[in-house]
């Protein structure tokens, strides 16, 4: 009884999230030093080489702005179907699902001028990830079946249908029994930004400003956020739940696919390995925002520098698996970090848990002393 | 197709399905004391790595399973204080230790270029005399390797400690209601801990199979998604030791029989068995996933009037003063 | 020779204190009651004792000697058995499995633990079959389970929290007769109650809890009367519910329900050819003991359940098939028994609470005038008193009281021709209590036609015009609260 233990905080730290982010990131960055150190690295120069390409001028920025294109966008279908309390574990699948859809029409109509094929194909990317999650919504809608194990299998499927489409029907004869699917037309390309960014950051920009918007000011918004609260409360005043799962599931579903027809345009080819990792980085992504889009934009940023650093620095002869270890890292080293903002450590027993008389004994004690959990 | 084919094909069933079975039963130990652990793919590349670096060090194999059996389960733990004492999402932090492993195993496996290695460790079939001459038999069950015996005895283990113990019976009752298990006198915290580092040694042990045994060597992306077959496979056996075996069995043969397709076909001459339509590996490599889906939502269907045969705290952290 | 000794026991939660000082001490051989309204701090008192919170500060002693419990398994082993009010089972083990649950052998034959839960089970006259699983029992069976498993680990003290409420009254007896058994052998038992007839039938003496503090201990129960206990747990001889004057007449009939029934998911009828009416202005109460139908019913009127058959009209407006939104369009409201959770959101603030109901006429198109919302949740507050720290804080953390004004008045906000009250003011402190009860009878003066659901009879003789008996999903009975007694109710209720 005299040991130490965690309570939980009267109120939460002011911007205790913000602050458990810096300190993941903090965390992972020693973690990482550590790493770097016992390999025989110098850690700083490392780091610094890492931000250096990840920021420094405006083709570094560039590449940073186009590793976060895909990360926004599938931390954002992850955070919306998030926001209603369900799990889209499926992004990585959905992304692929996008990729292979915007590959048909290109095929389908390889001589169609480019604004307008660029436009079908991230339109039919947009079907395709959310016809991969049509099964999972459906299947939890009306039969309650568990959507995180759907939508991971379907992640499987996925992968293996490319990887048929490259070996198979989809493989490009002249490559000589290469997995490759042909070349896209040429002007199936995304039109350039500035230096390596294409026009993907726009859309996506505008996908997270409108989710943003809608999330926190709409009627659709408010009524996610309820049923993300209490699915009893949502029923009882007249949400259908079930619209809401279905809508849910393959709207996240459809903003991965358009991850992935950005991916499509911004590549020439559809490859085994579209995905990348980033269905999954995505749900790292997503959960340290805390499902808001806002926060969706800036861990994406922040990760897609990690990626182009961790690309960067594999010319000195360091794994770029570095940059997820160091993302993984974030995301634990946030997830501890936030139980302090959240909880206190107290020594029970000693008697200073027993109050100075600011609170009120009697009046509010009936909610939280007696009320069962 | 001959019985040399056919022969290979068991013996390769066998090896995936040991591979798979290793994995699959940690994470239901995990998973019946309430812990989800999405890491599985993370942890048995970790496992991987780790027991190929120590069998080319050594070249002894079982110091390898040590050694790797150890590392998963310490590094499981970290998901296991993330989820269980800290209380975060088990879908979150299990995906991140999958992210984790794979990176680790990555950058370890550069750093130690593994992957320029060879290693002389290996699992060898146990002798079992005169019973490895019957045929079929011998050349397929009374061949496999000390570890293959290993999982199948680890699986019988595992049945009787969850069901006939008092210490199977606790880990089960943490799964189903923390808060019924705790005021019952039972460690939650410790219980689930244990349970997601006997996962995760599990893990370890499939990862030392598969870079010791059926794909000698490391490279980056060993693992190839059989990490997740394994949390499938969990599923598709309804948490029971036993059917899980049965689905590792039909799973590991559906991988096993995907690259030997072609030489199936059937042909002119001595054939005694053989495939007359064509089947592309690759699709059928999706079914192990198709199934899991399928069996997924039978049981849901079925749980309707019923309590879900699922651990039902599966995914539920638990802090005994929150209220 | 005292069993049980517990001194000066402080415990706080966030924004609560629920003991400040507590004391309690049990005689060996006794059954003693712990009396107090709730929030006066009985279960956190007695979960200190079973080794569940970790007290801040104070003394627990047992025989006389001292301990610290680190966790419920210290409190066992110790000998402190507790029956939780919300029963700790697996719904999925088998009655032997959850006895024998963190006590068994290291090694568990399935036949000899059931055996023996058998033999244990009959020596204290526990009628239950230790094969099946819990899902298939019954309340009272699995009371009788979690009482096995105390006994299973020899408790010598064993705690029973408000152990009746979920009983029927032939099971109520029953208990009592099982706790006199146990008590005669010498185990002392902690009865937590707020029934002044319970304690005087079962109980030897009483501690009465009041504001997380004790205000009387180990008064003999014959000394007790209501008045006497009233005046204990309240703090001042309050009086008992006044008797509503009606001050308007009824009007029209403003809800009509004809031979409604409900199924459950096994195709059980859960409500059963339930007709009634309330007219405007009128309150009729439906009494029943927990578990017969009530819930379904209301849901069901509500529109969160669907009728298997029967017919609901709101003022003339057949809504059998409405959707819940419709039917609170028409004029229904509804205050349900879960107020957390269903009723309203935890995890949004006040503001999105308040709004729950209207939120679609706020402001034009997609958008949500988030300004007419907050004017709309500041007037709430302000009309019905709530106390909300900042209007944009998680609704989890206000006290019940409060949660209950902001759900009710929030009901009430749309001009509802009918209010469907399930449970109000359960849990609720004094004031509350009277608060809420106030505004139904405003409400029922200004012309809304109301059902009271509860399980407080005082509530219900005190409020309604009408008193009906719900029993085994039916309406048994309809009786005059001003002439009818409360034992012809107490009766009907169990279905004599």
């Amino acid at each position: 009884m005299f040991g130490y233990r965690l309570a939980r905080r009267d109120k939460p730290l002011p911007g205790g999230q913000f602050l458990a982010f810096a300190i993941g990131l903090a965390v992972a960055l020693v973690a990482g030093a550590i790493l770097l150190v016992a390999t025989g690295f110098n850690p700083i120069e490392i780091y610094i080489e890492m931000a250096d390409s990840a920021f420094g001028g405006s083709q570094a920025i560039s590449n940073t702005l186009t590793q976060a294109v895909p990360l926004g966008l599938a931390g954002l279908a992850v955070a919306v179907a998030g926001s209603m309390g369900l799990w889209n574990i499926g992004a990585e699948g959905q992304i692929i699902a996008g990729a292979i859809a915007g590959t048909w029409i290109a095929r389908l109509g390889p001589d169609l001028p480019g604004p307008l094929l660029i436009v079908i194909m991230l339109v039919a990317a947009v079907v395709g990830g959310g016809l991969l999650a049509l099964g999972p919504a459906i299947a939890k809608a009306h039969l309650g079946v568990n959507e995180i194990i759907t939508t991971l299998m379907l992640n499987e499927i996925a992968l293996r249908l490319v990887r048929y489409l490259v070996n198979g029907p989809w493989q490009d004869p002249t490559a000589i029994g290469f997995p490759v699917a042909p070349v896209l037309p040429e002007q199936a390309a995304l039109p350039t930004l500035f230096s390596r960014a294409n026009v993907g950051v726009i859309i996506a920009a505008i996908v997270l400003v409108i989710f943003g918007v809608f999330a926190s000011r709409s009627k659709w918004g408010f009524e996610l956020r309820v049923a993300g609260s209490s699915a009893q409360a949502a029923e009882y005043v007249g949400i259908s739940l079930r619209a809401k799962i279905m809508t849910v599931l393959i709207l996240s579903g459809a903003i991965a696919g358009l991850a992935g027809g950005i991916r499509l345009t911004s590549s020439d080819r559809i490859v085994e390995g579209i995905a990348e990792g980033w269905g999954f980085a995505g749900i790292i992504v997503a959960a340290l925002a805390l499902m808001r889009p806002s926060g969706v934009a800036l861990v994406a940023i922040a990760f897609g520098a990690l990626r182009v650093g961790g690309t960067a620095i594999q010319t000195q002869g360091v794994s770029d698996s570095i940059s997820e270890i160091i993302q993984a890292l974030v995301l634990m080293g946030a997830l501890a970090a936030a139980v302090f903002t959240a909880y206190e450590i107290t020594r029970s027993g000693s008697g200073t848990g027993v109050p100075t008389g600011a609170e009120s004994i009697s009046g509010s004690a009936e909610a939280s002393a007696e009320a069962t959990p | 197709m001959t019985q040399e084919t056919i022969v290979g094909l068991l013996v390769s069933v066998l090896e995936f399905g040991t591979l798979l079975y290793l994995a699959a039963l940690g994470e239901t130990i995990a998973e019946k004391a309430g812990v989800l652990n999405l890491g599985v793919e993370g942890m048995m590349a970790v496992g991987a790595m780790a027991s190929f670096w120590i069998g080319a060090e050594t070249g002894n194999p079982w110091l390898a399973l040590l050694f790797a059996v150890v590392v998963t389960a310490a590094f499981s733990l970290i998901h296991g204080l993330a989820s269980v004492v800290i209380g975060a999402d088990q879908v979150v932090s299990g995906l991140a230790l999958t992210i984790l492993g794979l990176g680790l195993a990555a950058f370890f496996g550069q750093s130690l270029a593994l992957t320029t290695v060879l290693s002389t460790a290996r699992f060898s079939a146990l002798d079992l005399g005169p019973l490895s001459d019957i045929p079929w038999i011998g050349e397929t069950l009374f061949s496999i390797d000390a570890l293959s015996w290993l999982a199948l005895s680890l699986g019988a283990v595992t049945w009787f400690v969850l069901t006939r113990t008092r210490m199977g019976l606790s880990l089960r009752a943490v799964g189903e209601s923390a808060a019924t298990a705790d005021a019952a006198g039972t460690k939650v915290a410790a219980t689930r801990l244990t349970a997601v580092a006997i996962g995760g040694g599990f893990a370890g042990a499939a990862g030392t199979y598969l870079s010791l045994v059926l794909s000698p060597g490391w490279s980056e992306g060993a693992t190839g998604g059989l990490g997740w077959i394994a949390v499938a496979l969990v599923i598709f056996g309804a948490w029971k030791p036993g059917r899980v075996l049965f689905g590792s069995l039909l799973f590991g043969g559906l991988i096993a029989l995907g690259p030997r397709l072609q030489t199936f076909r059937c042909q002119d001459g001595e054939d005694i068995a053989c495939l007359n339509f064509d089947a592309d590996p690759t699709l059928v490599s999706m079914l192990p996933y198709i199934l899991t889906v399928i069996v997924l939502i039978i049981l849901s269907v079925r749980s309707r009037n019923r309590p879900s045969i699922a651990p039902a705290a599966i995914g539920l952290a638990y802090r005994r003063e929150e209220r | 020779m005292t069993a049980v000794e517990l001194e000066g026991i402080w415990k706080r939660f966030p924004g609560v204190i629920a003991n400040a000082g507590a004391s309690l001490s049990v005689r060996s051989g006794t059954v003693h009651a712990v009396l107090g309204e709730n929030g006066a701090g009985k279960t956190t008192l007695m979960n200190v004792l079973a080794g569940v919170y970790a007290a801040d500060d104070g003394t627990v002693r047992l025989d006389g000697v001292e301990h610290q419990f680190a966790n419920p398994a210290a409190a066992i082993a110790a000998g402190v058995g507790m029956v939780y009010q919300e029963f700790r089972l697996i719904p999925t083990f088998t009655v032997a499995e959850n006895v024998a649950l963190g006590a068994a052998p290291t090694i568990v034959a399935k036949g000899s633990i059931e055996k023996q839960v058998a033999e244990l089970a009959d020596r204290f006259g526990l009628a239950t079959e230790p094969g099946r699983q819990i899902w298939q029992l019954s309340m009272g069976e699995r009371q009788r389970v979690e009482i096995l498993k105390a006994l299973w680990r020899d408790a010598n003290v064993l705690i029973l929290d408000e152990p009746t409420a979920v009983l029927t009254p032939a099971e109520a007896q029953e208990l009592g007769r099982i706790t006199k058994t146990m008590s005669s052998e010498g185990r002392s038992i902690i009865f937590i109650s707020h029934k002044l007839d319970e304690v005087k039938a079962f109980c030897d003496e009483a501690t009465v809890l009041r504001g997380g503090k004790t205000v009387a201990s180990s008064l003999s129960v014959t000394d007790l009367d209501a008045g006497r206990m009233a005046e204990l747990m309240v703090g001042e001889a309050t009086a008992v519910s006044q008797r509503r004057v009606r001050t308007t007449a009824v009007g029209n009939t403003a809800l009509s329900v004809e031979n409604a029934k409900v199924v459950d998911v096994h195709g059980r009828a859960v409500v059963d050819g339930v007709s009634l009416t309330v007219g405007a202005g009128e309150i009729v109460g439906i009494a029943g003991v927990a578990g017969n139908g009530q819930r379904p019913l209301a849901d069901a009127l509500a529109g969160l359940t669907a009728l298997e058959a029967g017919t609901v009209t709101v003022d003339g407006t057949d809504l059998t098939t409405s959707s819940p939104r419709d039917r609170n369009a028409a004029g229904l409201a509804y205050v349900p028994e879960d107020r957390l959770g269903v009723g309203l959101a935890p995890r949004m603030d006040a503001v999105e609470n308040a709004m729950m109901r209207n939120y679609t006429t706020l402001g034009n198109g997609f958008f949500i005038d988030r300004n007419a919302a907050s004017n709309q949740a500041e007037s709430l507050i302000e009309r019905y008193q709530i106390k909300v720290g900042k209007l944009d804080a998680p609704l989890a953390g206000l006290s019940g009281g409060n949660l209950q004004r902001l759900l009710v008045g929030r009901e009430l906000d749309g001009d509802p021709k009918v209010l469907i009250a399930a449970q109000p003011t359960r849990g609720l402190d004094v004031q509350g209590v009277a608060a809420i009860q106030k505004i139904l009878v405003e409400q029922a003066a200004a012309g809304v036609g109301i059902l009271l659901i509860s399980e407080d009879l005082e509530e219900l003789f005190a409020l309604s015009d009408r008193l009906l008996v719900m029993h085994e999903g039916m309406i048994s009975n309809d009786f005059d609260p001003d002439t009818a007694t409360r034992q012809a109710v107490g009766a009907a209720m169990t279905g004599a």
